[in-house]
């Protein structure tokens, strides 16, 4: 199997996450295009000392800061984090509503969104996915658990205790 | 719980992505508690969902300029396709430590200017690896800038490379005087606070010459003149890191 076929087999995670990531289909098709232009250019530098998977989200994230930076003063996606209001429902039930984990997405910041996504979409290992952000493990731990939390809170979902009192 | 402290998230975490080992452990720890269940459950169906939400998009076709990316350089004939080739010939010969006979039959033995390079370049690593507070003049948070204006100096197109795989962050960069015009030095720092000097000045055409090694005190080097660009790693580094450092900036350096 060449790089190249790897880098191909990769490309619908690569398009899941940047979907997932950046809520933007266009400019999610333009990420992963950018990503995987920047990996062909560049398959020389993989040697076969790591997946080319992780490889690949490397390029994709770093690409997207790029952009990121160079977009600074023009388009602002701020995410909000510090106006969390818990979702109204809060029972114990099975499935949590899509809708409101889609937005509740929206609205982590870049960073734990990002992270997030490595783990509990893509299945990375803390390893893996602290290679990819090119963040310490002890970071990345931190930063998931503040994902999730997060999310709990605006997916309805507050400790027992507080549901009992609640109720 | 089976542990006197209570499992905070973090710690929970670390055990959910972890190695197979700590999920073992985690799942014993569940065993014995039924709250740690109902946490874990909690980010199950946190990841359920945004399964359920995004992984129809990874079973989409892929769409075709994609493929056609692909298969532009699956049948690219040009210089980039033969360049694996190379660069893992190269490497093999370095690895079993034949590359000054193999490189001296190649290439012709370096003049007194490239070998000046080795110089500046431990002269450059000398003086500003040790700054505390202005190691360079344009930090690497403005790396558009840094990568425009170094390339603009130093007349030839300039993108410092990641070496971040082998532990090293880009600083930034400033530029300086050199013997063929103006050169460019990029910092780099690892976690331990080690730094690496990567030094490129314009080097004159029709020289080519592989990596050679340079030491001075302590510190040590490898440079190579390439594609009309001199270029040296420096730093206070074991041998075989640095010669894994410069490979990996050869390489980057070899696509620009």
């Amino acid at each position: 199997m060449t790089v190249l076929d790897e880098i191909e087999t990769c490309i619908p995670a690569l398009r899941r996450y940047a979907h997932a990531l950046l809520r933007d289909r266009e400019g999610a098709e333009d990420l992963v295009q950018d990503c995987l232009e920047r990996a062909v250019a560049r398959r020389t530098l993989w040697r076969g000392d790591g997946p080319v998977r992780a490889w690949l989200f490397r390029i994709l994230l770093n690409r997207f800061r790029d952009v990121r930076r160079s977009a600074e003063g023009r388009a602002q996606l701020v995410p909000l984090d510090a106006t969390v209001e818990p979702a109204r429902s809060g029972g114990q039930e099975a499935h949590l509503d899509l809708r409101e984990v889609h937005a509740a997405m929206g609205r982590l910041p870049f960073d734990q969104r990002a992270a997030l996504l490595l783990v509990a979409l893509e299945g990375m290992s803390l390893a893996e996915a602290a290679r990819v952000l090119d963040i310490p493990e002890g970071t990345l731990t931190s930063r998931l658990a503040r994902a999730r939390e997060t999310l709990r809170r605006m997916t309805g979902r507050a400790p027992a205790q507080d549901l009992v009192e609640r109720k | 719980m089976s542990d006197n402290l209570p499992i905070d998230d973090e710690a929970l975490i670390r055990l959910r992505h972890g190695e197979p080992a700590d999920r073992e452990k985690l799942a014993d720890l569940l065993a014995a508690d039924p709250s740690l269940r109902e946490r874990l459950a909690e980010w199950d169906r946190q990841d359920a969902a945004l399964a359920t939400l995004y992984n129809p998009l990874a079973d989409e076709p892929v769409p075709a300029r994609h493929q056609d990316l692909l298969a532009a350089a699956a049948r690219a004939p040009g210089w980039r396709f033969r360049w694996p080739e190379r660069i893992a010939a190269a490497m093999a010969f370095l690895a079993i430590g034949t590359v000054a006979g193999w490189f001296a039959a190649l290439h012709q033995m370096p003049g007194p200017a490239e070998a000046d390079l080795a110089t500046e370049a431990m002269r450059a690593y000398a003086t500003y690896s040790v700054e505390v507070l202005h190691p360079v003049e344009v930090p690497a948070s403005a790396a558009s800038h840094l990568e425009s204006w170094l390339s603009k100096r130093v007349g030839r197109p300039i993108t410092p490379p990641d070496l971040s795989g082998n532990g090293f962050r880009l600083l930034g960069g400033r530029v300086l005087p050199d013997s063929q015009g103006t050169a460019a030095l990029m910092l780099y720092e690892n976690d331990l606070g080690q730094r690496l000097a990567l030094y490129v000045a314009p080097a004159p055409a029709g020289v080519e010459t592989a990596f050679r090694f340079a030491q001075s005190g302590a510190a040590q080097g490898f440079w190579w003149v390439d594609n009309r660009l001199g270029c040296a790693l420096v730093g206070d580094l074991p041998h075989d890191a640095l010669r894994k450092l410069s490979l990996s900036a050869y390489d980057q350096i070899d696509q620009t």
